[in-house]
């Protein structure tokens, strides 16, 4: 049996969406074009530390772009999935539902 | 639930967020409030005043209030669509409304043709019709259920105000502008009491400071 961390493996997950708390927040940016740190941490019930953390991560790895930018003299902060961040969470929406839909009835 | 679905209703849930704080409900009821008020006081421009003076206040009032609060999110695609459709169809009513008053104007002042008077007799109906449709079609584009409501109070009010004695169109629209105002200050208090507003300055200086 494959392994999932098996390099090409039609099995292999993106753990940078698999973790829970990302996995929300790709969700919510996916369903949006743009969202703010308020927007996402009402959504997804993440605090903003957490929040932070795991944008910080996204964005590191390219899935998502972090805009600042002064609204009214005050600072804001607007968030949007990439190009490259939307194909991942297709194919890991992908994965997931071929990993589920095969297997056998219990 | 399949993965589309769910993602639906994450996007329906988020969507649904944004019209919680009731101000779209101020905005709509202040159009019919104000044509009300220019018939009761027959004072037309005051329709105008208010428009100016108002919609600046209430975009103000979103951005202190509703944004600090639930954020900011632009939707994708047909979201999009919605919302400058129902844009253009509330305006669209707002511009009836101007017509037909100065329809009713025109013809209470001068020797008009008998297809002017009929319309101008059964008026109240279509207007009620229309501006009935209108709130029942944006709440569909909108998924907004209470604007299907709307819609059949406004037919309602109009249709009583054609056709029972001592009814005038001009409190008809006060009343019915009222309700809808009162409705959006409800919902505006209990959208404020349920989300408590998040110390942005606090999030995003902390932000820049990492």
């Amino acid at each position: 049996m494959k392994k999932l961390s098996e390099e090409g493996s039609p099995y292999e997950i993106d753990r940078m969406i698999h973790e829970p708390a990302r996995l929300l927040i790709t969700a919510h940016l996916y369903v949006v074009e743009s969202a703010d740190y308020v927007f996402l941490m009402q959504n997804t019930g993440l605090t903003w530390g957490n929040l932070s953390s795991h944008l910080s991560k996204l964005e590191a790895a390219g899935y998502v772009v972090i805009t600042k930018e002064f609204v009214q003299k005050k600072p804001h902060t607007m968030v949007h999935l990439t190009e490259q961040g939307r194909a991942a969470f297709d194919a890991y929406r992908g994965q997931m539902k071929s990993l589920f839909d095969d297997l056998p009835m219990g | 639930m399949g993965s589309r679905s769910m993602l639906k209703q994450i996007e329906k849930r988020a969507w649904l967020r944004t019209f919680e704080h009731g101000l779209w409900d101020l905005g709509i009821g202040s159009v019919f409030l104000m044509f009300g008020l220019s018939i009761v006081t027959n004072f037309p421009p005051l329709s105008a005043i208010w428009v100016a003076s108002f919609y600046p206040a209430l975009r103000q009032t979103g951005r202190k209030l509703v944004v600090p609060r639930v954020g900011q999110a632009e939707f994708r695609g047909r979201r999009k669509r919605a919302l400058a459709n129902t844009t253009w169809i509330l305006a669209a009513v707002a511009l009836i409304g101007v017509v037909t008053f100065g329809f009713m104007f025109w013809q209470s002042s001068s020797d008009t043709p008998i297809w002017a008077e009929w319309i101008s007799r059964h008026f109240v109906i279509f207007l009620g019709l229309i501006w009935g449709g209108a709130l029942a079609v944006s709440g569909w584009i909108l998924i907004l259920p209470r604007l299907y409501v709307y819609g059949a109070l406004m037919f309602g009010f109009l249709f009583a105000t054609d056709f029972l004695d001592g009814y005038h169109l001009g409190h008809s629209l006060t009343v019915f502008g009222s309700l809808i105002m009162l409705t959006g200050v409800v919902l505006l208090l209990r959208f404020i009491r349920r989300y408590p507003k998040q110390d942005l300055s606090t999030v995003e200086n902390h932000e820049e400071t990492e």
